[in-house]
């Protein structure tokens, strides 16, 4: 079945105010695209999850699209402290959003669990912490302590996550949603396959003949998917590997721009409530920056040895 | 080449020392900043069978520049594995394969505890910090737990407001007793003035070693717990040439390190 659609009826047909979505991305192919989308369609109450957040999750912030965030860490990488998030957090701007705090094991670990039909993962992080001490809108449920029924030795157990949606960014998938990744990972294939549906945005939409060519790519099979996007540059300002740089210059500018609420939202209207989809967005680089700034961000060819599946 | 040149900077010789912490064959997961460019002093001295990885899901990366992230574009190419988080921080930490984790802390205590969440209160804090991330997993799983830190009053403490990553908690007994994997925890605090190690008796860090430059009275006064001084306390090992120049002509030939200067690191 054909899936392709594009970013705007992807997002309103699959999106709820209120949904529990996982974004993929770890500077590696955040789905900026989509993100852009969430944010110009006003999208409100939203529950984000993702290990290691960075500006794609401070930016859903600091437009009001959060309500609750289940976190492990959130910063501008380089640029250091993620400002919208802080905004939130110390002063409720725009409003003070809820927080559930994980570890970079723990939340992998309870997406692997949702993908795998488990209902909770033993952890051996976070004892003896403060993280085990604060607990937010998971209550109760943040974690249990028990004696193992093996050795009665206590065990730390942590719920599986499922949510309503994912949405991820990747190099190339087909038309029915098959959709293949190389280099970093993240937790990208877990928080996908743990989620209901996922909405699929890539650099280039290939035939199912060129998925068939290399199939240990694929990360998420169609039958998981809802929608596929053709996206290019659709990760911008992170990277995608063989496609494009992460844009350190756009790292900048963005830090410059969340440090205040007024230059937030003007930052907001110029990338994002003024643009209409991703070919205007990629317009309006090349217009404020030039096109030489625009080239320098592609990324050079260097082939992998090919592979051959025959027998 | 051996000899100790007298032009480093302070980040140097901090990198300098969390190198020589690295033994051959060591798998050493780590950060951007000084655990890349410690891991990889180790590597290109003494300790040429070290591996590296990173939490994002990368191992053995062969980088053409220095990374600026631990998921950085430069990570991926050479690399001789790559997964995702479950497969490092899962398969390989929690696994029991890591050796050597690096953190650094905006807030470490005399307990090696660090802080990463939030400095003040927890509900409304003074200042809202990126959380765990991979710092609490990496400070309770990995053999040994290096430790970056800014030496003064803010940045150490004689208990964390917010205890991120476990070190030795409440002191001697506790991790074992909470069920963190035995021989594991933090081993030294490498500061801008000295390095500090940690008691086997107390679990409390004391001093071991102070930079050239700084004085044992002056590292007693920056140090907001009583600390206590090693008997055979001596100056720190200046950056060797051999270190020096795996840093500046293979590992950071832009020298990058020099905004750590900037940042309090002198």
């Amino acid at each position: 079945m054909d899936k392709i659609t594009n970013a705007r009826e992807a997002i309103a047909h699959h999106l709820k105010d209120g949904d529990l979505v996982f974004i993929g991305g770890y500077i590696c192919r955040p789905p900026f695209s989509l993100i852009h989308e969430i944010i110009r369609q006003r999208k409100r109450d939203l529950t984000i999850v993702r290990s290691n957040a960075a500006d794609d999750f401070d930016m859903l912030i600091g437009a009001g699209c959060v309500k609750r965030f289940i976190a492990t860490f959130i910063s501008l990488g380089l640029y250091g402290l993620a400002r919208c998030f802080r905004r939130s957090i110390e002063k409720g701007i725009p409003h003070k959003i809820e927080l559930e705090e994980y570890t970079n094991l723990s939340l992998p670990l309870m997406l692997m669990a949702g993908a795998c039909g488990m209902p909770f993962v033993p952890v051996k992080d976070m004892i003896g912490t403060d993280l085990t001490k604060i607990k937010s809108f998971l209550g109760e449920n943040k974690y249990k302590t028990i004696d193992s029924p093996f050795d009665g030795k206590p065990v730390t157990l942590v719920p599986a996550l499922n949510p309503d949606l994912a949405i991820i960014h990747v190099q190339q998938a087909d038309p029915e949603g098959n959709a293949q990744i190389w280099g970093i990972g993240g937790d990208c294939k877990w928080g996908a396959n743990a989620a209901k549906k996922v909405i699929v945005s890539c650099e280039r939409i290939v035939s199912r003949e060129i998925v068939g060519k290399d199939p240990s790519r694929t990360i998420v099979p169609g039958f998981k998917v809802a929608a596929v996007v053709e996206e290019p540059f659709g990760a911008h300002p992170g990277y995608t590997p063989g496609f494009y740089d992460v844009d350190f210059s756009f790292g900048y500018l963005y830090q410059q721009a969340s440090s205040t609420e007024e230059k937030f939202n003007e930052f907001l209207k110029e990338w994002v409530f003024d643009i209409g989809d991703r070919t205007e967005y990629i317009n309006h680089y090349i217009h404020r920056f030039g096109y030489a700034q625009f080239k320098k961000l592609q990324a050079k060819f260097d082939y992998s040895y090919p592979v051959s599946y025959s027998y | 080449m051996t000899g100790h040149p007298n032009d480093y900077s302070k980040p140097e010789l901090m990198a300098c020392c969390g190198a020589r912490e690295i033994e051959d064959y060591n798998i050493v997961i780590v950060g951007t900043g000084f655990p890349t460019m410690s891991a990889n002093i180790a590597r290109y001295t003494h300790a040429p069978n070290a591996k590296l990885m990173q939490e994002s899901g990368v191992y053995d990366a062969q980088p053409l520049r220095p990374a600026l992230s631990v998921g950085d574009p430069c990570l991926n190419p050479g690399a001789a594995m790559i997964g995702g988080l479950v497969d490092v921080m899962g398969m390989f930490l929690q696994g029991g394969w890591v050796d050597v984790g690096f953190l650094a802390g905006s807030q470490v205590d005399k307990y090696g505890n660090i802080n990463t969440t939030a400095i003040g209160n927890y509900e409304n804090p003074k200042s809202r910090l990126p959380g765990s991330g991979g710092a609490n997993p990496i400070g309770s799983l990995a053999k040994k737990v290096l430790i970056i830190s800014l030496h003064d009053t803010r940045h150490l403490a004689e208990r964390v407001d917010f205890i991120t990553t476990p070190g030795y908690i409440d002191g001697p007994g506790t991790r074992e007793k909470l069920g963190l994997p035995p021989n594991t925890g933090p081993k030294v605090i490498i500061t801008n003035k000295g390095v500090l190690r940690f008691s086997e008796t107390t679990k409390t860090a004391y001093l071991d070693t102070y930079h050239p430059g700084s004085s044992v009275d002056e590292i007693v006064k920056l140090t907001p717990w009583k600390l206590d001084v090693s008997d055979d306390v001596h100056e720190t090992e200046p950056p060797r040439a051999e270190e020096l120049k795996a840093l500046r002509e293979i590992l950071d030939p832009f020298r990058m390190i020099n905004i750590y200067e900037k940042r309090g690191y002198v």
